[in-house]
């Protein structure tokens, strides 16, 4: 970057963490994170060796009926092949004994291993609500306030000035979010050493959280970006949060109760909080209402999301940095 | 002198659904000379801020042409901004963000030292209010504010939109101090402002729009000049007396409780020399010459009158600009001699 670049970015940067409203949220958000720690605190053990043999004796009892029904199962999927009822053919790998562990016989007592995936859902959300928040009045007060025609009093050069908004915005709740997903997990990590159990943390459990909590980062990005531009669009911080809360109640609820009321085919496809989901959880499969007509229930997956994502922010972040470049400042 | 601002053939057209069209600025033009101070004048909605804020890049223009120091913009605008300091209308701030770091925040984008910041905060008088938050400041110090961070670049070329909106007298006299020095030390500075008083006193001269065209541009002496009826106020003790003798000369002459004014009058030493040889011995004899107010209020059609409520939008809609060669969006020159369109 050249020096006035690098100006421009200290100067917002600046501009940014001093704000009120940035602060303000964001101690509210640390405070969500501290109510839940300290509920998961009060709410945990560390377990006594009592415990630990009961919890043992009843996983082993559960792994034999396991075994057991394992065996019963295949003899139905035999039956039922035989006879040509393939449809009610039972799925027998559900019935694992290898997946019946010690923690799920603990009562009151924090498994890492268990809820971590849980606990960064979550977290996901605060820092979606964050970034959304703090993009959009940044952007919304500044045009609201002249603030944005005095800054363009010095820098003209429109698209630079959003462009280096925005990319400071993102680059300060990108770190955030990363300090964010660093202490809350690295938190939870330790409660579970110091007053629960670690759970099973191999290396295939830490690659998938590692990438749920990217995933989460770049979903707390995408509403940033969401609601910077839509601030940006509607020139005020009400525009971005109205629109959210429009398409909340007007589509996500209105909307999917008349397409399910005309059985709409896939009428979960047009839901952009499935999307949300698919990308979080990887895969989800989705039941529309016209299951009941006899259609089949499909999925959803982060590379669907993925999609919608960058089509969506390609459209309102140039819709957003076109009217900007071309509007009349008032 | 070189003009720093020139502006020619300017239009803006504002569209909204609600309120419709509104032409905002008509073939426009204004020149400003480097070096001096140049009063903006008109009637509120007459185009004054539209025409700043095209200048400075924040409205776009319909058609014209724009040129700051030599360079056409908003093209090269980017390499001219650092040479323009400017306040557009009452700039608003960060509340909860004190004074100092307001100005501090404008120094970093601008890649300006802190040093900068104390001068100009000095300069405006706000030094010692300087780190109270500026929710806490009256609306003149906010001005103050205001025209310290237009002050920050050290530019060439100062803009003022009304920059004494909220000052107090001292205030007022402050500003006009301060650009009197800027002007004197070689920024060209541009004022917009309703205080025609101050813009007498100050500026070099002016350019007075009415509905988006202009009406009269010159310097302030040219334009008081043309108004100049040669009107000279005579006081003496048997008034009425003298009036009937200055008449018979066929001057016209209007008679009052305890003057009398002649008008036409190329040598006002003929009064004298003619009231003495009555006997009439003359106790004042001054000179009416026009000030800008009435010049102004003239000229934009916008002289108050009994009764009668003006609208924004009563003021006199000037001929539109002839330009016999040019199509909307050709570039024109306009000659920045002096012209009165009554």
């Amino acid at each position: 970057m050249n020096r006035p670049t690098v100006n421009l970015v200290r100067a917002e940067l600046h501009r940014l963490l001093a704000r009120r409203f940035t602060q303000v949220v964001f101690v509210l958000m640390l405070a969500a994170f501290g109510i839940t720690f300290a509920t998961t605190v009060a709410s945990t053990h560390t377990p006594t060796r009592a415990e630990l043999v009961a919890a043992e004796q009843a996983a082993d009892l559960q792994r034999e009926y396991l075994r057991t029904a394992i065996v019963q199962c295949e003899e139905r999927r035999a039956e039922a092949l035989r006879t040509g009822n393939a449809r009610f053919a039972e799925d027998c790998r559900s019935l694992d004994p290898n997946r019946v562990r010690l923690e799920d016989f603990l009562d009151g007592v924090f498994v890492f291993g268990e809820s971590a995936g849980d606990l960064v859902y979550f977290l996901a959300a605060f820092l979606a609500l964050f970034g959304l928040l703090v993009g959009a009045s940044y952007v919304g007060a500044e045009l609201t306030s002249g603030g944005m025609t005095n800054l363009l009093l010095w820098r003209p050069r429109r698209e630079v000035v959003l462009g280096t908004k925005l990319g400071t915005l993102l680059g300060t709740v990108g770190a955030i979010s990363v300090a964010s997903i660093v202490a809350y997990v690295g938190g939870f990590w330790l409660l579970a050493e110091a007053a629960g159990l670690p759970g099973n943390l191999d290396a295939q459990f830490w690659t998938q959280l590692g990438l749920l909590c990217l995933r989460a980062w770049l979903l707390a990005l995408v509403f940033t970006t969401l609601g910077f531009c839509l601030a940006t669009l509607g020139r005020h911080t009400a525009a971005a949060l109205g629109v959210f809360a429009a398409y909340l109640v007007l589509w996500e609820i209105g909307a999917r109760i008349v397409l399910n009321v005309i059985r709409w085919p896939r009428a979960e496809t047009l839901m952009f909080s499935n999307y949300v989901g698919a990308w979080l959880a990887k895969r989800i499969t989705v039941y529309d209402l016209c299951a009941l007509d006899g259609c089949a229930p499909y999925q959803l997956t982060l590379w669907h999301a993925a999609g919608v994502f960058a089509v969506l922010l390609a459209l309102i972040a140039g819709a957003a940095f076109v009217s900007f470049r071309r509007r009349d400042m008032s | 002198m070189a003009a720093v601002i020139e502006i020619s053939g300017l239009r803006k057209t504002y569209r909204s659904m609600r309120r419709g069209v509104r032409l905002a600025l008509d073939g426009f033009d204004m020149a400003v000379e480097a070096g001096e101070v140049h009063g903006f004048l008109g009637p509120n909605g007459s185009g004054k801020t539209t025409t700043l804020r095209t200048l400075l890049g924040l409205v776009r223009p319909d058609a014209g042409q724009l040129v700051l120091f030599g360079r056409e913009v908003p093209t090269a605008l980017p390499q001219m901004i650092d040479r323009v300091g400017a306040i557009v209308e009452s700039p608003q701030f960060f509340a909860n963000f004190s004074g100092r770091r307001t100005l501090r925040l404008l120094a970093t984008t601008g890649g300006l030292p802190d040093a900068r910041v104390d001068e100009v905060l000095e300069q405006v008088g706000l030094r010692d209010r300087a780190d109270d938050r500026v929710k806490a400041y009256s609306l003149g110090m906010k001005q103050r504010l205001a025209v310290a961070s237009a002050l920050l670049k050290a530019p060439e070329l100062l803009i003022l939109d009304e920059p004494a909106n909220g000052l107090d007298p001292a205030g007022i006299r402050e500003m006009r101090d301060l650009m009197r020095g800027l002007a004197d030390s070689g920024v060209t500075v541009l004022v917009s402002s309703h205080i025609l008083a101050e813009i007498e006193l100050i500026c070099d001269a002016v350019t007075i729009i009415s509905r988006g065209r202009r009406v009269v541009a010159g310097p302030v002496a040219d334009v008081l000049s043309r108004f100049d009826k040669g009107e000279f106020r005579v006081r003496v003790f048997d008034h009425v007396r003298a009036a009937g003798i200055i008449a018979e000369s066929g001057l016209p002459v209007t008679v009052h409780d305890d003057h009398f004014v002649v008008g036409d009058l190329a040598d006002p030493a003929w009064i004298t020399e003619t009231l003495a040889a009555h006997q009439l011995w003359v106790a004042e004899l001054t000179p009416l010459t026009p000030d800008l107010e009435s010049v102004f209020l003239q000229l934009t059609g916008t002289v108050p009158e009994p009764g009668k409520r003006h609208q924004v939008d009563d003021s006199v809609l000037p001929p539109a600009p002839r330009r016999p060669d040019a199509d909307e969006n050709e570039l024109t020159v306009t000659a920045a001699e002096p012209e009165v369109t009554p």
